[in-house]
């Protein structure tokens, strides 16, 4: 969504083309990532020739503020979509930086590594905007994820397994 | 005006930006180098909406005020005393990310 699709395109503006094919993954309700993806895809292959990228839609897992018994139930309905989608895809890494969307998605990559189906490499970039306290989705995939980046220090502090590498976006 | 796509052109037109503590809005302004100041109601946002405007204001980039103080903010203010804000690096990331995934 919005200030995410931001953000993680910043993150990927200085990835060589060894990260190819790129498979984005977002919301079905998000209406405006698609238009900055392309923007930005379209930008990239007059430098790179042979870019690839493919879009991709799962229903949201949870909309902000939403309780927490039906979340539970849209969570498991987007980790169910998710599933299949990692399957089909079966990435060598996941990186994401935090909207709802990316914890049924990580956790659908654990899954098919813990199966022996493929092994994939969870980075998570918390967004820029969380200085003192992480991201819900954060807390939950600190525990989960290969790496964990945070672009302020005082996180570091609080979360010792993070990495930090100053502001990357 | 409501809404636009995109506000880039009156930023780059802009001598001074006030806005609300928005992450976007605040980032936006600062990368083009213009001077903002950060008006604040403690009543609508939550806590996380905050850290970043703190962080900036701490850092010394942004002035900050709430409702009832911005006229004497502008009134007082000395926009000499901000400091510029240097732009992220994802270079860092990719440098990094190159390392974990054995592109060297």
């Amino acid at each position: 969504t919005g200030g995410h699709t931001t953000e993680i395109l910043r993150l990927l503006s200085c990835l060589s083309e060894s990260y190819s094919p790129r498979h984005y993954i977002f919301a079905d309700s998000d209406k405006m990532s698609e238009a900055k993806i392309r923007s930005f895809e379209q930008k990239r292959s007059k430098t790179f020739s042979n870019s690839q990228f493919t879009l991709n839609r799962i229903p949201r897992s949870r909309e902000v503020r939403q309780s927490w018994t039906s979340s539970v139930i849209t969570t498991l309905y987007s980790i169910l979509h998710s599933l299949r989608l990692t399957y089909k895809l079966k990435p060598d890494l996941v990186l994401c930086n935090g909207p709802g969307t990316c914890v049924p998605v990580c956790i659908s990559a654990l899954l098919l590594g813990l199966l022996g189906v493929k092994r994939a490499i969870i980075v998570y970039v918390e967004s820029i905007c969380r200085v003192e306290t992480l991201s819900l989705s954060g807390k939950i995939l600190y525990y989960f994820s290969d790496y964990f980046i945070v672009q302020w220090p005082g996180l570091k502090e609080k979360y010792p397994k993070s990495v930090y590498l100053g502001r990357i976006v | 005006f409501r809404f636009k796509d995109s506000l880039a052109e009156d930023l780059w037109r802009a001598d001074l930006v006030i806005s609300h503590a928005g992450a976007g809005s605040c980032l936006e302004t600062l990368e083009k180098g213009k001077p903002l100041i950060v008006v604040i109601n403690e009543k609508l946002m939550n806590n996380h909406q905050l850290e970043l405007a703190k962080q900036l204001h701490r850092d010394g980039h942004v002035l900050h005020c709430n409702c009832s103080t911005l006229v004497e903010t502008l009134q007082s203010m000395d926009l000499s005393t901000l400091k510029p804000f240097l732009p992220g690096q994802p270079e860092k990331f990719a440098l990094f990310l190159d390392k974990v995934v054995g592109f060297q």
